[in-house]
């Protein structure tokens, strides 16, 4: 992590005219007239490279990517969106950063901006399919409040919200395995235990959980273990549109839930054999006591 | 040889912060030639008279100087930049060619894992295909890639090429004579521009920015490898002392000349340090500017990118 603090909000110049130059026939040509700056840019910056055209004018609103101005952030997000493209050909690399940035008009050299082991490249994918996913299930809890489709009951739930993730990954399965071990590079282990958690929570946060006990910590470890031993499963699965991972999926969330009435089973159990003990005791200290009175 | 040890001794003697600056003459605004303060034009001047003389020299001073290490600092470089094939280079003050050299075998060797991987991937095409792509690749065994060697010093670029020649490098490269200051390019036209040990004695250093990121396509990078200020103040007294008192002794002994290896390792005590040429990047209008150091300050390499 470097410790720069980027000058906040100066215009890509160069990325942005491409960009005009490409949507020109989309849009209408903007006039520079309405021009609030969020922050006025360094002055004596603008002046002196301006080879393309005139200043790009935008609305004060946050970071938001309006008409021309973005940030190096979401110029970054757009490199490795169109470089998802050609992961099946050079798999999770800096070449497939390099030949993204290349469609979007810019030189390959920008791939440098990103690490050398495609580790940007793959926690984008990620986050992006985790958002993906939430949109999917807050669609289908939108549905089942207006009543148009029932509630699915929890294993259902929990099967068809894993399936519908791991579907993502289809169209890089053959690289995936290779994704999968950069993603747990020391460097890269934080941010991608992070993306998967806070999955794993979405999905239990639309299947309706709200203990606020230790079952939440239970919950959610199943639930992983469900996915990542599912996920491997597919790696080296080479059944018709992925028949045997489903099947392997749908046993170990039947385990899960017959787990989950054991473990309640075994608590009751516990709870009595508990309560036989502190009769026996009882029944000893009683004896104990008469005999000693005798 | 009397008359050499006494050079020698005198320059022992007189702790190198002592030496005095002389005024320059007539017009011009006042620059630093090492520790001397000279004007604009007699600057260049100058520069141009230190490498042409040391010009055939130049690589060997480096390997004593450094120790060689300072291929293990273009190696980094190198790795850092990590070439795609079909990446055209503009290597700036890059005289005898150490940058261009190392970027075609990287590119070379890029290519050819890239062939291979689309080898294994031709399993079940016909013989037919795979003998036409093959005719496609073998005579593309640099992927379309070139470096263009630029350099203000006529005698640096002969020694270059010779150098090339002597070493077999024909393929996509090519040798320019030009000022970094006003370089003789058009407007986006490179995927990379380094400039290595060169931006030191560049006279006006935010001209050679400007330049550089007006000949750099949208989304190129600029990279600059230069020696620059040691913070740990133990390795900087010992740097120091190696500097002032062993190189410009190596000049003598190894190049006769003493004078311009003087002037070397002056004008990096004047360089500015990293975070003020990380300024001067960022000025120019290159983002993502950041810095690495390489043995603990000795040398760092910039980086930024035109977007």
């Amino acid at each position: 992590v470097r410790g720069q603090h980027f000058p906040p909000l100066r215009a890509l110049q160069a990325s942005a005219a491409l960009r005009r130059a490409s949507d020109e026939h989309k849009k209408e040509p903007l006039t520079s007239s309405s021009q609030h700056h969020f922050d006025p840019p360094p002055a004596g910056h603008q002046p002196e490279q301006e080879p393309q055209g005139p200043r790009p004018s935008y609305t004060g609103h946050g970071g938001q990517e309006s008409e021309d101005y973005e940030s190096e952030e979401q110029l970054q997000h757009r490199i490795l969106t169109a470089a998802l493209e050609f992961v099946p050909e050079h798999g999770w690399t800096a070449e497939a950063i390099a030949e993204g940035a290349k469609t979007l008009g810019l030189s390959v050299a920008a791939a440098g901006m990103f690490h050398s082991d495609g580790s940007e490249l793959i926690l984008h994918f990620v986050s992006e399919c985790n958002a993906k996913l939430s949109e999917l299930l807050e669609k289908e809890q939108k549905l089942v409040q207006l009543g148009e489709a029932e509630k699915k009951p929890m294993d259902e739930f929990l099967r068809q919200a894993v399936e519908a993730r791991l579907r993502m990954l289809i169209p890089y399965i053959e690289k995936w395995p290779q994704a999968l071990s950069v993603l747990l590079l020391p460097r890269n282990i934080p941010s991608s235990l992070n993306l998967l958690t806070s999955m794993i929570d979405d999905i239990w946060h639309y299947a309706g959980d709200q203990s606020t006990d230790f079952n939440w910590y239970t919950r959610r470890a199943v639930l992983t273990g469900i996915y990542n031993t599912t996920e491997l499963v597919m790696m080296q699965d080479s059944s018709p549109d992925f028949e045997d991972t489903w099947r392997f999926l749908e046993n170990r969330v039947a385990d899960a839930m017959a787990m989950s009435n054991t473990a309640s089973q075994v608590q009751s159990t516990g709870e009595a054999v508990v309560q036989g003990l502190m009769g026996a005791a009882v029944t000893v200290s009683n004896a104990e006591t008469s005999w000693v009175l005798r | 040889v009397r008359l050499w040890w006494c050079r020698c001794w005198a320059l022992l003697s007189r702790p190198a912060w002592r030496l005095r600056a002389r005024r320059g003459l007539a017009a011009g605004p006042e620059m630093h030639f090492g520790f001397q303060t000279v004007t604009e034009e007699e600057r260049r001047e100058k520069i141009y008279q230190v490498f042409e003389s040391v010009a055939k020299k130049y690589d060997v001073m480096n390997d004593s100087m450094t120790l060689g290490i300072h291929r293990v600092w273009k190696d980094i470089l190198m790795h850092k930049m990590n070439p795609s094939p079909g990446t055209l280079l503009l290597d700036v003050a890059g005289g005898t060619g150490d940058i261009a050299f190392r970027f075609i075998n990287y590119v070379r060797s890029v290519r050819e894992r890239q062939l291979q991987r689309k080898l294994k991937h031709h399993q079940n095409l016909s013989w037919q295909e795979i003998f036409e792509s093959y005719q496609k690749d073998k005579f593309n065994s640099l992927g379309d890639s070139q470096v263009v060697v630029c350099d203000i010093n006529r005698e640096m670029l002969k020694v270059g090429k010779q150098k090339a020649q002597h070493l077999g490098y024909s393929e996509g490269l090519s040798w320019v004579l030009g000022n970094a200051e006003e370089l003789p390019f058009d407007n986006d036209k490179f995927d990379v521009y380094t400039i290595a040990f060169g931006i030191r004695n560049v006279t006006r250093i935010d001209l050679a920015l400007q330049e550089a990121y007006r000949v750099l396509k949208p989304g190129g990078r600029f990279l600059c490898l230069e020696f620059s200020h040691v913070s740990n103040p133990l390795l900087s007294r010992l740097y120091d002392l190696y500097s002032f008192q062993v190189i410009p002794v190596l000049g003598e002994v190894i190049a006769g000349d003493w004078k311009s290896y003087q002037y070397l390792v002056e004008s990096i005590r004047r360089f500015p340090p990293q975070e003020e040429l990380k300024a001067m990047i960022e000025d120019v209008g290159f983002f993502k500017v950041d810095y690495e150091n390489l043995n603990f300050g000795i040398v760092a390499i910039h980086s930024g990118f035109k977007l």
